[in-house]
């Protein structure tokens, strides 16, 4: 049987450094059984054989509060069940021990197999703090060693401390707190603080000094971080800094990117004859692989910045000052960075619910995300707006067409709270998780653990989530490509065929063109996609939409801005570069049979909103399954938001009808 | 009295805590808040809730509500 190390601890005591100071790359991500919260797994040679080391969600108390704390219980409770060769290794801050031994104490009651590993002895050498292990091991009758993890110092301890029996630990005795009274976990709890204490007592020496150093140095830093002016002044640049690079720093590599993949895809196609396998490779394949790739430099650059304030300790006390004007709404600090980032683009948002500790909360997060106006939602704006809100429209002397655009801003973020407040009264809601945050001092990051936090972010995305957005983009490509009909596109193409075979002459090249442009737009109409758009043409006529706004909806999925595309495609306004106006032109003058407007401004208001509220993004609901570990809260979430957004594209409708 | 009554920047003991209920006060326990401790305040947050403390060797900011039950004397 496989030895199983759990490193157990409050959290900032560097469980997560300790435990890839000893995987290094051999390790996953997955989720505990029955749950969201995320388990990370790893695998070190000890001895000849693979230990398996699991870092468990951070715990202040025997007393779980959020399911991540529970989850840690339940992990060793399940583990003591299955008579697994199991260590615990609890991690405690060396400058904070105090606080940190009640958890070792309490777990070598309840009759686990308990280590301690202290952990940033280098920082407790600069506080002065002398830690007598040998006095503290005695107390607390567990083994004791000193690390710093970070700089890989007494690692050789610690993986001595996993050596494989040959006699496995009896945990029949052992608590099973899944079902323990809260009576007997209290009682446990205080009789651990009492042990605790007298072993802190035994085993550490604090410096005369009042306060510790790198305590004294946190706190002057926070006058200024947490001064009334300076303080939010501070946040509001930062979080524009996240805000511009996740726009601006990403948009050169992005479009690299994109370009790159669209140069490859042509030059293909230049060199493949004509037909299913060049189309399933350039306009299925390599889109898809671009519609994952393109969103990496985001998620790079996001968390290399949001690792940054977390691992520098800005980002608990940046969710610390917006806590209390997001409470009434149900929701608490943690959600400004999704919020945030989402504007940019919801992937990198709902990856950011990550930090958010309670499980939840973490969900409320990720469900709410979404409604940020983000940047795949500008195209499809901006061609709704300047094709029906009229230049000369100008309310209090301002720019109409802006107006809109802000207020389309506005009206995600209303949205959002007001579901949240809405949320309060479901069992997503959790009271605020604890009037109590831990600031942790404020450290350097170091680049390297840094490094391993946004690749891991980046793999994890490209590895699950992006599988079923190249999925996705080839489902919707072979639904715009089958079945051909002959009916529809053959005519055309023999007229292609013809004008390619007359002699040269001026315009031919552009009439070629022309023809290519409807063979498209008649494929499209003849195609799957088309068909599915008529068949639901009748459920979305109550909102102004024929089928060819339902075919360019559907297509939407793959990204919202492809929507602007396939109308294009539709209108045979072709999808280069300065092709828009066309479009707008043509959505303009479209008419009915009976010579009346195809689209009214009633039409786009409705458009609008549905775009601002349905979840029409099939790389949201891939992270988010991948997030939340099932397809039941995507589901939920598509289905909630296409329902509202239908629901209040009417109401838009009728009142600009 | 009770800490949100007191100035900042003063050391005060944790004497107690008022209509708390055992779990909360587990909770709190284990995050080194309990009888006998020494906390101090010593920044509020710009919207003056929460409020950031000194409690033995670590920085916690505590919500206002919060500091209105915990019971101290002067350290």
């Amino acid at each position: 049987m496989k030895r199983v190390i759990a490193l157990a601890g409050r959290p900032n005591t560097g469980k997560t450094t300790l435990f890839n100071a000893l995987t290094g790359m051999r390790q996953k991500v997955a989720n505990f059984a029955g749950c969201t919260v995320e388990k990370a797994v790893g695998a070190v040679e000890v001895s000849g054989e693979d230990v398996e080391i699991v870092d468990l969600p951070g715990t202040h108390s025997l007393l779980p509060e959020t399911e991540d704390e529970k989850v840690a219980f339940r992990f060793l409770s399940e583990c003591a069940e299955e008579g697994a060769d199991l260590q615990v290794l609890c991690v405690g801050e060396a400058s904070n021990l105090l606080n940190c031994l009640a958890l070792t104490a309490a777990l070598k009651a309840a009759g686990y197999p308990v280590a301690l590993v202290i952990n940033m002895i280098d920082e407790a050498r600069l506080n002065g703090v002398v830690v007598h292990a040998g006095a503290l091991s005695e107390a607390l009758g567990v083994p004791v060693v000193e690390v710093s993890a970070r700089h890989r110092e007494g690692l050789e301890g610690v993986l001595e401390l996993m050596r494989p029996h040959p006699l496995r630990p009896d945990l029949s005795g052992a608590l099973d707190f899944r079902t323990a009274t809260h009576s007997r976990l209290r009682d446990l709890q205080e009789e651990a603080i009492e042990s605790a204490e007298k072993a802190a007592a035994a085993g550490v020496t604090l410096p005369a000094r009042a306060r510790l150093p790198t305590i004294a140095r946190s706190i002057r830093i926070d006058r200024v971080l947490l001064h009334p002016v300076a303080g939010p002044i501070i946040l509001a640049v930062t979080m524009f800094l996240l805000f511009q690079a996740l726009f601006s720093w990403a948009k050169p590599v992005m479009d690299l990117l994109s370009a790159g993949l669209a140069a490859l895809s042509e030059g293909l196609r230049a060199r493949l004859p004509e037909g299913m396998i060049s189309s399933l490779l350039c306009d299925g394949a390599i889109p898809g692989i671009s519609a994952v790739v393109v969103f990496v430099p985001q998620i790079a650059i996001l968390f290399t910045l949001i690792g940054a304030l977390e691992h520098s300790g800005y980002l608990p006390r940046a969710g610390a000052m917006v806590d209390r004007a997001l409470r009434p709404f149900g929701l608490d600090g943690k959600v400004f960075i999704p919020f945030l980032s989402s504007f940019a683009c919801a992937i990198p948002g709902v990856m950011a619910a990550r930090t958010i500790a309670s499980e939840k909360r973490r969900l409320v997060a990720i469900l709410l995300t979404p409604l940020m106006t983000c940047s795949a939602r500008l195209p499809v704006y901006a061609l709704i707006i300047t094709a029906f809100v009229p230049a000369s429209y100008a309310p209090w002397g301002l720019n109409g067409r802006g107006v809109v655009m802000a207020f389309m801003y506005v009206f995600g973020v209303a949205v959002a709270l007001l579901l949240a407040m809405a949320l309060k009264w479901t069992s997503l809601y959790e009271a605020h998780p604890s009037p109590v945050t831990v600031l942790p001092p404020y450290r350097v990051p170091r680049a390297k653990e840094l490094a391993r936090y946004v690749w891991a972010r980046c793999w994890h995305f490209v590895g699950r989530a992006g599988q079923v957005i190249f999925l996705v983009s080839i489902a919707l490509w072979a639904m715009a490509m089958f079945p051909r009909n002959a009916a529809l596109v053959g005519p055309l193409e023999t007229q292609v065929a013809a004008v390619q075979a007359a002699p040269a002459s001026a315009g031919r090249d552009a009439r070629v063109q022309e023809l290519k442009r409807r063979v498209a737009a008649a494929r499209i109409e003849g195609s799957l996609l088309g068909m599915t758009g008529r068949a639901v043409e009748p459920v979305f006529r109550p909102l102004g939409w024929d089928w060819r706004v339902s075919v360019a909806v559907m297509s939407s999925l793959a990204a919202r801005e492809v929507f602007v595309g396939t109308l294009g495609t539709i209108y045979a306004m072709g999808r280069e570069a300065g092709s828009s106006e066309g479009l707008i032109r043509a959505l303009r003058e479209a008419k009915k049979p009976d010579g009346s407007p195809r689209y009214t401004i009633a039409t786009a208001a409705g458009l609008l909103i549905f775009f601002a509220l349905a979840l029409q993004c099939v790389s949201t609901v891939a992270i988010v399954r991948r997030e939340t570990g099932g397809w039941k809260w995507p589901a939920i979430q598509f289905s909630a938001y296409f329902v509202l957004a239908y629901a209040l594209s009417l109401v838009a409708v009728h009142l600009f009808a | 009295m009770t800490l949100d009554e007191v100035e900042l920047d003063a050391p005060f003991r944790i004497t107690g805590f008022v209509s708390m209920d055992a779990s909360e006060r587990g909770r709190l326990s284990g995050l080194g808040i309990r009888p006998g401790a020494v906390i101090t305040k010593l920044i509020p947050t710009p919207l003056q809730d929460p409020v950031e403390c000194l409690v033995g060797p670590q920085l916690l900011a505590l919500e206002r509500r919060l500091l209105a039950r915990i019971e101290v004397e002067a350290a």
